[in-house]
């Protein structure tokens, strides 16, 4: 069997249950494509390849033995490097955990474990999660499978490289501010943050305990759908995830958009975009339109609110947590990592707690006039075309690149202090050859109509499945 | 600017034991004139019972139902 790394996710675990390929000839795949075009894309930290066989040649056995096969039997996965496994190593993408090895193990890669999936590694990643871009001083930065000089996007960088040059089926990414969109979008590959509270958090490295969000980077929706029907659900160890039923994602993804009311804001979320972004989204607006969805172009209330008080909770999380680091060893982390953390130093106490007590009003007020009229929101992921790592480096850039790095998450920040669920895919390619995302935004655990609608789209178009020229 | 920058940085080390990392983090904690401002303008908008433990409950309450 060829082509076996092209297959989705879905495919690959169809693939393995019904014997057309075996799971040491998925990792083989992976491995292939890894070799060819890791050298350039620097999307992994760490690879386990003996643990990796092994596991393989576990799940094949199952096979031929005919146990129970899980929903991801004999899938290899790498994750960004953030997830605890108990005894390996999870670097967080810092010198400052270069050697660490946590005790527990991560809920989400233990229900994916349960289901037959196993981990071959540990993706690049910015440090700490904080950087929208890629960048990374201590493993390096991660390059762009479709145009290697610019940004992946980030903070899960290697997730988004990696799935997108076939490297792996799925990874884990972490979203606290955009950080699996925005991969997601520059890559090409399919995204979704979840509702807050959706998806545990136990075993995943805190950045914001208020914004920090699990989910999937895969080529598809379904893939999406697939991940999420194995991580949903209350965590009895992560007390702050949702006990809110999950739903079968996979079931409501049926191509049929009739009815659907989309939102096309006119405010902020186009500000400053770039004519290519936004000509792809009128183009993708159109197919959704073709499937039956009606397109409402409408301003958004309270973003002033939004931005406002989502731009400091985050900020003032992960100063609280990095500060012994900050006291002791700042010269340890990117220029472009402590200089974002150190502001928050000086956002007062009571500026924190107005953010966070406003949070509830001011989603229910936005859910209100926002998700009468429309049932979700679609915007670019990010608005302008993809820039260069050297563009948005502020660690060797002049004065002012800092604005440049911030713009890039500036559509994805608000839905995590709302804490809506959104979903980024391809709808495109900018002058560039890069890809351009579009983001979908719903209500509250609104994941699977949000999937769905991202479904239907790449039933009718192949953006998704294109192969990035790394690959050759 | 008015000394904001030099106070901003002074408070951070007496509060914190901080120091600015870079020059990139000394433009960002001056930039923070910017929350201030934006901030200014929200003033007014909480009310007394405001607490942050009401996010839980507004994802309950605007939550979707069946598509």
């Amino acid at each position: 069997m060829t082509g076996l790394a092209d297959l989705s996710l879905t495919e690959a675990a169809e693939a393995v249950r019904t014997g057309q390929a075996t799971s040491r000839e998925l990792l083989d795949a992976c491995w292939t494509n890894l070799d060819k075009a890791n050298p350039t894309l620097n999307a992994t930290i760490w690879l386990d390849r003996e643990g990796a066989e092994a596991a393989a040649k576990a799940a094949d056995q199952a096979v031929a033995d005919k146990k129970p096969l899980g929903k991801l039997h004999g899938v290899p996965m790498a994750h960004k490097d953030m997830y605890y496994q108990a005894g390996k190593l999870s670097t967080a993408g810092s010198a400052l955990r270069r050697d660490w090895r946590p005790t527990i193990t991560c809920t989400a890669v233990a229900r994916m474990a349960a289901e037959g999936a196993y981990v071959f590694g540990g993706l690049n990643m910015a440090e700490f999660a904080q950087n929208p871009t890629g960048h990374n001083k201590t493993y390096g930065d991660c390059h762009n499978p479709w145009n290697p000089p610019r940004i992946t996007g980030g903070s899960s960088s290697g997730s988004g490289a990696a799935v997108a040059a076939r490297m792996t089926y799925a990874a884990l990414g972490s979203d606290t501010g955009g950080s699996i969109r925005l991969p997601a979008a520059a890559c090409g590959v399919t995204g979704i943050k979840p509702t807050q509270t959706r998806v545990s958090r136990y075993g995943a490295m805190p950045l914001s305990f208020t914004h920090d969000n699990v989910g999937p980077l895969t080529r598809t929706a379904r893939d999406c759908a697939r991940i999420m029907s194995v991580i949903a659900g209350h965590d009895p160890m992560d007390p702050t995830s949702a006990r809110e039923p999950v739903p079968d994602y996979e079931a409501a993804l049926t191509g049929d958009l009739r009815g659907l009311r989309i939102g096309v804001p006119t405010t902020f979320f186009l500000d400053n975009a770039d004519a290519p972004v936004l000509a792809a989204m009128d183009e993708a607006l159109k197919v959704l339109a073709a499937r039956g969805a009606t397109v409402t172009r409408m301003p958004l209330p309270l973003m002033d609110a939004v931005a406002a008080y989502g731009g400091i909770v985050s900020r003032v999380e992960a100063a609280t947590i990095h500060a012994q680091w900050m006291r002791d060893d700042p010269q340890a982390y990117g220029q472009h990592i402590s200089s974002r953390m150190y502001p928050g130093y000086a956002i007062p106490a009571p500026y924190y707690v107005e953010a966070l007590s406003r949070r509830g009003p001011i989603l229910r007020a936005f859910a209100a006039e926002v998700f009468s009229p429309v049932d979700v929101l679609v915007t670019p992921t990010i608005p302008t075309c993809i820039p260069t790592l050297a563009e948005t480096d502020i660690d060797h850039g002049p004065p002012g690149t800092e604005y440049k790095f911030l713009a890039v998450s500036i559509n994805t920040r608000p839905f995590n202090y709302l804490g809506l669920p959104a979903v980024s895919m391809n709808c495109g390619f900018d002058p560039n050859g890069c890809p351009i995302g579009l983001q979908i935004a719903g209500r509250p655990f609104a994941e699977a109509r949000i999937l769905a609608i991202a479904d239907a789209y790449q039933r009718d178009t192949d953006w998704h499945t294109r192969r990035p020229p790394v690959l050759g | 600017m008015d000394g904001f920058p030099q106070a901003t940085e002074a408070a951070i080390a007496r509060w914190f034991g901080v120091v600015p990392p870079n020059d990139p983090g000394r433009r960002m904690a001056a930039d923070l004139v910017h929350t201030i401002a934006a901030f200014e303008k929200l003033r007014g908008t909480m009310v007394f019972e405001d607490e942050p433990s009401s996010f839980e409950a507004a994802l309950q309450a605007t939550k979707e139902t069946a598509p």
